[in-house]
């Protein structure tokens, strides 16, 4: 018969062998391995101070038969600490979430219960399948002033603890980030950049509860944030950048009356548009020089495709068409 | 024509909601500001927990977003008209217990008080556009309970403008709602037709 059994980090464990009795002879393993016999008292098993490393399958066999008289599997941790828990709401009014961590790891299976309280009524927190230490809760009421007290008991086999969080209904709403946040060049426009965006998808009805957003941009080269308000709209065209410069560009939303703001966005890197630079030969020697080779090297139109320059979150940058050729134009020069 | 006057009726709501949904923020942030006022005045904890006030309107609501417009209307206008009879009723008191050592604190109460008295206006507004008109009002609403102590009223007081805050939001989001499309046509039925 098999059992588990748990026990404290540093405590000092004593194993039977099953009914065996003290002066009996017999033989201790542990994960397969013969135990010294001075870790042996009679036919206990004696560990002092266990640590982490001793956990594993003990087994206790009758000395001549090896008859396998007990088994059991040692499990050492500690009792839980108490928890870290939070919630909020990211798809308000529709209800919140409240997710829980331990600080230190137990080594040994937790079981939580949550316990949501409005007033007097308790309300069910449904576990999410992911991640695990998540439930969810659908608002019954709205504009409520009463607070919500919600509590999380953690317990396992060496011991429990629990931690409360109260909080209004106003006070936990913080939406996810922006989505899909686009910066690109104005072409003829060296200072502007357009930043646009989206709702965070797991906003259900921003029609009935408008999100406001904040926008921060800086260049690469410099660490100070520009920072720019937005009451309405998911666009804003910056137009105090650095000509030529590289820039960070992150959006933060939040409802419109109430609430925090939420994390900033995935950043978004982009380069104002800049003026084709002019290259030392002319282009009247350029056209002498591709005409003298054998192959019929016709330069398409100079249309600049440099809104390439356009990037989502990925930070590659395009080269532009018109470069690419003179560049051709350059190698052809010098076969 | 019939057309032209539906129109004109819905640009009269839209052009009502937008102002009602400003004033409500406004309101909600003079009020935020009241309640710090009124906390430090009346040497309050602010923090402190009230379940139930006792006779005033509650902002919390079930299946809000089940609402008609008119069901909307009517809470709305039915809570400011209590708030513009508690808000006078804490003034007067107000003024006549503490004097002029609080005139920052009566000023503020008598600017709300104001806010309140406009935006259940627009609410009347808004339902005479919907053919029904508003109710008539009860008289002066219930008076604020006289068997409570000093301490209890002050907490009494927290707890009004508290609602209100939350009846500020409330109502920008129920004003939002009556200006989606999908929305203009749920306003319920005439008198006559309801059973």
């Amino acid at each position: 018969e098999s059992h588990i059994q748990y026990e404290r980090v540093g405590a000092d464990v004593t194993m039977k062998c099953g009914s065996m009795d003290w002066d009996a002879a017999v033989t201790w393993t542990a994960n397969g391995t013969d135990i010294d016999e001075s870790h042996l008292n009679g036919s206990y098993l004696i560990l002092k101070k266990v640590d982490l490393t001793q956990s594993g399958q003990y087994s206790c066999y009758e000395g001549s038969s090896w008859h396998l008289k007990y088994q059991t599997y040692l499990r050492v941790g500690t009792p839980p600490r108490e928890p870290v828990l939070m919630c909020r709401s990211n798809n308000y009014p529709k209800g919140f979430y409240c997710s829980w961590h331990l600080p230190t790891p137990t080594y040994i299976p937790n079981s939580f219960n949550i316990s949501v309280i409005h007033g007097t009524r308790e309300m069910v927190c449904e576990k999410d399948v992911f991640p695990k230490n998540r439930c969810h809760i659908r608002y019954l009421q709205l504009f409520s002033t009463v607070k919500y007290k919600v509590t999380l008991t953690v317990t396992n086999p060496l011991g429990k603890n629990s931690t409360t969080v109260t909080f209004d209904e106003f006070a936990i709403v913080k939406p996810d980030p922006p989505e899909s946040v686009v910066a690109k060049p104005v072409p003829n426009n060296p200072r502007r950049l357009e930043v646009s965006w989206q709702n965070p998808s797991s906003w259900p009805d921003p029609e009935s509860f408008p999100l406001k957003f904040f926008l921060r941009y800086r260049p690469l080269i410099l660490d100070q944030w520009q920072h720019v308000e937005l009451s309405d709209g998911t666009s804003h065209t910056i137009t105090d950048a650095y000509a030529g410069k590289e820039y960070i560009i992150q959006v933060a939303a939040k409802d419109n009356d109430i609430g925090t703001w939420s994390d900033w966005s995935v950043a978004v890197h982009a380069t104002p548009w800049t003026e084709e630079p002019k290259h030392l030969t002319t282009e009247a020697q350029v056209t002498e020089t591709t005409s003298a080779s054998t192959s019929s090297f016709m330069p398409p139109p100079t249309t600049k495709i440099c809104d390439k320059g356009a990037v989502v979150g990925s930070g590659a940058v395009a080269v532009c068409w018109t470069a690419g050729l003179v560049l051709a134009a350059y190698g052809v020069l010098f076969i | 024509m019939a057309a032209a006057d539906s129109s004109s009726v819905a640009l009269r709501r839209r052009d009502l909601c937008s102002r009602g949904i400003r004033l409500a923020g406004k309101m909600r942030s003079d009020v935020i500001n009241l309640l710090d006022t009124y906390v430090e005045q009346q040497g309050l904890d602010a923090s402190a927990s009230m379940a139930v006030v006792e006779g005033v309107p509650m902002a919390a609501v079930e299946h809000w977003d089940e609402q008609t417009g008119t069901q909307r209307l009517l809470e709305n206008l039915a809570a400011y008209r209590a708030f513009r009879a508690l808000l006078a009723q804490m003034l007067e008191e107000q003024r006549e217990q503490l004097g002029e050592a609080d005139a920052a604190l009566g000023r503020a109460l008598a600017a709300v008080l104001l806010q309140v008295s406009a935006f259940a206006y627009h609410l009347e507004e808004l339902l005479r556009l919907e053919s029904r008109g508003p109710p008539s009002e009860e008289g002066a609403g219930p008076p604020p309970p006289s068997h409570l102590g000093l301490f209890e009223r002050k907490l009494w007081g927290l707890g009004v403008l508290r609602e209100l805050a939350q009846w500020a939001v409330r109502s920008a989001r129920d004003l939002r709602q009556l200006t989606k499309p999908s929305l203009g046509s749920s306003l319920a039925p005439s008198p006559a037709e309801s059973p």
